[in-house]
């Protein structure tokens, strides 16, 4: 008995792949966002708003992996009678955010090319 | 809110001490701040149903919790591979020893449960040979990082390549079967006329009881080994034939270990009224019972071996689309 490729395919394989491509992706598109002084629940609007939804689990996580890498950094400040933690883009995150891009870019054209 | 405050409780629980005040105040800042912009667009406040769909969302506050961990492992990835090997390696020298010294205590005359009880005691020794392994690895892993061991590796240092075993041609597999057949048909004939194993020496000894009683496994085993071979010469694309034939084969030469091993005279004097040839006999069944022993370590081990392998390819095609033997 034949199946077809696409029957054969187990829905958590290609879930895992996604995931895995869209893993490097949400790094650049936080950086990205955060070269504007965001918190999290407005970074995460944000970044939905433009198509890249993400969980708060990966979220925050992330940004604070982000900042103890010099890539970010972040103040308590009073906003809306809460306190907030808000993000901005490091120096280094800059250059780093820079570099990245011109990757980026380089990565989406050699694939254009490929697919 | 109290719910979203439990869960906040459960989240700090599973968090580095450091960081727990500072994370779950985000964490609530950023639950409250979507409660109030669902609470807004409703006009009205969550009920309970909506804020545990919320949470739900949110997923297991162990697992939530669990990203803001670094990744931890006691043996790291260069090492595990290493790691695995010589731990099952060293379950199957644990169990070998383990099956050796139960049949020698057998062998030995002992009680019946007396030997049951060592080989009984495997699972705690098994225990102790995976703890004692895992420690030294870790130490391994650990100090080996340290010390950056694993950065100091040179290509020309990598083993030579091994080469494969290729499979038997059919002129080969052809020429084993007219072996196989030959000495069978000897074996099996020679257990009735013995004089076509002993030749001059019949008119010495002769074969105990024992193996009249267990002749169809005998005859089984030859049946077995020669059908597998002609499985080999008829279906060359049975890539598994050797390895399952290596399995069984071992299973039916155990059985018939255990029959010869538990007889005392394997082989009689053909004058047993002459006492030189019973202390001769005797003498000749000693060596052969402990003959007998080393052949069930290597039963053991083949079987032990070759089964693991079979049941790890097995598995291993579990996964693939199409499946031969």
């Amino acid at each position: 008995m034949h199946h077809t490729a696409e029957e054969t395919l187990k829905p958590e394989v290609l879930e895992n792949l996604r995931l895995e491509l869209r893993r490097g992706c949400l790094i650049l598109a936080v950086l990205g966002a955060l070269r504007t002084e965001r918190y999290g629940y407005t970074l995460r609007k944000a970044l939905a708003e433009q198509g890249m939804e993400i969980d708060e689990g990966t979220l925050y996580p992330l940004l604070r992996r982000l900042e103890s890498q010099g890539l970010l950094v972040s103040e308590w400040r009073e906003e809306e009678k809460r306190n907030k933690r808000f993000y901005r883009l490091s120096a280094e995150g800059k250059v780093i955010l820079k570099q990245l891009a011109s990757e980026w870019k380089s990565i989406n054209s050699s694939l254009e090319g490929i697919l | 809110m109290e719910l979203i405050e439990r869960y906040l409780q459960a989240v700090k629980f599973a968090l580095p001490r450091a960081q727990q005040d500072d994370i779950v105040k985000e964490l609530r800042d950023s639950i409250l701040s979507q409660v109030e912009d669902k609470e807004a667009s409703l006009g009205r406040a969550l009920t309970t149903d909506e804020q545990v769909d919320l949470l739900k969302k949110l997923g297991r506050p162990s697992d939530l919790a669990a990203r803001y961990r670094k990744q931890q492992y006691l043996i790291g990835a260069t090492m595990f591979p290493i790691y695995w090997k010589v731990l099952k390696l060293s379950l199957i020298l644990a169990f070998v020893v383990h099956v050796g010294v139960t049949i020698a205590l057998a062998a030995a005359g002992k009680h019946f449960s007396e030997c049951l009880a060592v080989l009984f005691h495997y699972p705690s020794a098994a225990l102790a040979v995976f703890a004692w392994v895992t420690l030294v690895f870790v130490a391994l892993d650990f100090f080996g990082a340290k010390l950056s061991i694993k950065d100091c590796w040179d290509p020309r240092t990598l083993p030579p390549l091994v080469k494969e075993k290729p499979p038997k041609s059919r002129f080969e597999l052809i020429t084993q079967l007219v072996v196989q057949t030959i000495f069978g048909a000897w074996w099996l004939a020679g257990l009735h006329y013995q004089y076509l194993i002993f030749g001059p020496g019949a008119a010495f000894f002769r074969f105990g009881p024992v193996f009249q009683a267990i002749y169809p496994l005998f005859v089984g085993m030859v049946l077995v080994d020669i059908s597998f071979t002609v499985a080999a010469i008829f279906h060359p694309q049975w890539s598994n034939v050797r390895r399952i034939s290596r399995v069984v084969m071992s299973g039916i030469g155990l059985l018939v270990l255990y029959f010869l091993i538990k007889t005392p005279e394997l082989l009689v004097a053909a004058d047993p009224a002459s006492a030189q040839m019973q202390d001769l006999s005797k003498t000749v069944n000693n060596a052969i019972h402990l003959a007998l022993m080393v052949a069930v370590v290597v039963s053991i081990i083949n079987l032990v071996v070759g089964g693991a392998r079979l049941l790890g390819r097995w598995l291993a095609r579990t996964h693939e689309p199409a499946a031969c033997l």
